[in-house]
């Protein structure tokens, strides 16, 4: 008796309190992002009216460094970390926001240059990781996760897999801490190598969608190239994204052959499981802005609100990246994503400059 | 009731995943702007 009394007491109460719960880190999230703001705004003018030479320095960089700097010296307090987890919300959010900005045409001539990047990318990589993990001896399970997260979407990919196919928690938190450790240099090399390369913003942008793992990594880093750049790498990442569920189900047979998951039942129920929902809502978004639901302001408006969701995003990825904790997970993983990635960056590259030769980019 | 019994039945409910919340948000954002609640969003 004491369950069915206790049970309406609780229940409605926990909702509210789990809202409650994620203000703080949501309110750190974006004064982080405010900041980094302020400092692209005011920096730039600073240096300009003492005639210093100073490079110009985007908030998403700023925003970035800023929750860096907070999560790897003083650390997220336990009052902030519920709250700073829904940066990956906000992006997805950002991403479906995204698509006003794009025509469907745009989306399906891209789309399918991309489609064809996309395949070959995520075939490529999971063959040079497979391969990568057994010269390294590493646990065939942990290389499972290390090549899908790799070469499909980081994180997201990585958890997905890890239901699937039974690995253990121990395998996902090293291939989870070696992406995002890799990730996070990628956010400052790619760059880089794009400015050294004298990329176009199409040929960046694609680079950065099909050569970063992480979702939020690889809009960061086409967003820190150009605005352009950042809008082809979330289209091209999508893309990739959209992969997921076939790749996940694809190691799920596997492993359930080899008798060590469960084998799975209903194969289209468990595509749509895994299939990210918020490519679809890019998608349709983009088919609304197409047939002129939307007027030119409102456009405008929505490309705004989601460049607000991206900053929260941006300083979510300073903020939940911790040195110490990812160094904790021990090399050689580490080791293995990096050469894997090393290599993948420099496959994507010639994959984007063949594409770019042929198509005259 | 047991405790189990409730469980199973809270846990027979269906959640919506970050996906479905981040898109439905997303909607409604956009919905907002398209009847004019939000007419400008600042950068």
């Amino acid at each position: 008796m004491a369950d069915v009394i206790t049970v309406p007491q609780v229940q409605p109460v926990q909702p509210a309190l789990r809202f409650l719960r994620v203000i703080p880190g949501v309110l750190l999230l974006a004064a982080v992002g405010y900041a980094g703001k302020l400092l692209e705004q005011n920096v730039g003018a600073y240096a300009k009216a003492h005639h210093w030479t100073f490079p110009n320095i985007e908030y998403v960089l700023w925003a970035i460094v800023l929750g860096l700097v907070i999560s790897n010296t003083v650390g997220v307090p336990e009052l902030f970390r519920t709250g700073v987890a829904t940066y990956e919300f906000w992006l997805k959010a950002g991403i479906v926001l995204l698509g006003a900005r794009f025509l469907l045409g745009d989306i399906l001539k891209l789309g399918g240059v991309s489609l064809v990047l996309v395949a070959i990318e995520i075939a490529g990589s999971l063959a040079f990781m497979t391969f990568l993990g057994r010269l390294f001896k590493l646990k065939p399970k942990l290389t499972t996760l290390l090549a899908v997260g790799s070469a499909v979407c980081g994180v997201s990919a990585i958890i997905a897999t890890k239901g699937a196919i039974e690995a253990d928690d121990e395998d996902s938190s090293f291939s989870i801490a070696a992406i995002l450790a890799l990730g996070a240099l990628a956010l400052f090399t790619f760059p880089l190598i794009g400015h050294a390369l004298q990329l176009s913003d199409r040929a960046y942008g694609l680079w950065a969608g099909l050569g970063v793992d992480n979702t939020a990594e690889a809009t960061a880093a086409g967003a820190l190239y150009s605005d352009a750049a950042g809008k082809l790498a979330v289209l091209v990442k999508s893309t990739r994204n959209a992969m997921i569920g076939f790749v996940v189900l694809a190691y799920a047979i596997y492993w359930a052959s080899q008798g060590q998951a469960k084998s799975v039942g209903n194969k289209a129920a468990f595509l749509w499981q895994k299939f990210p929902k918020f490519v679809l809502g890019f998608l349709l978004i983009s088919v609304l802005a197409t047939y002129r639901f939307f007027n030119k302001d409102q456009i405008g408006a929505l490309a705004n609100l989601s460049r607000w969701a991206f900053l929260l995003t941006f300083a979510g990825v300073g903020l939940r990246t911790n040195f110490g904790e990812m160094r904790k997970q021990g090399l050689r993983p580490f080791a293995v994503g990096a050469i894997g990635e090393v290599a993948i960056a420099g496959f994507t590259l010639a994959l984007v400059y063949g594409a770019s030769k042929i198509f005259g980019w | 009731m047991s405790a189990e019994a409730v469980g199973a039945k809270t846990g027979s409910r269906r959640k919506l995943s970050l996906d479905t919340w981040a898109v439905l948000v997303a909607f409604l954002l956009a919905l907002l702007v398209r009847t004019g609640v939000f007419k400008h969003i600042p950068w």
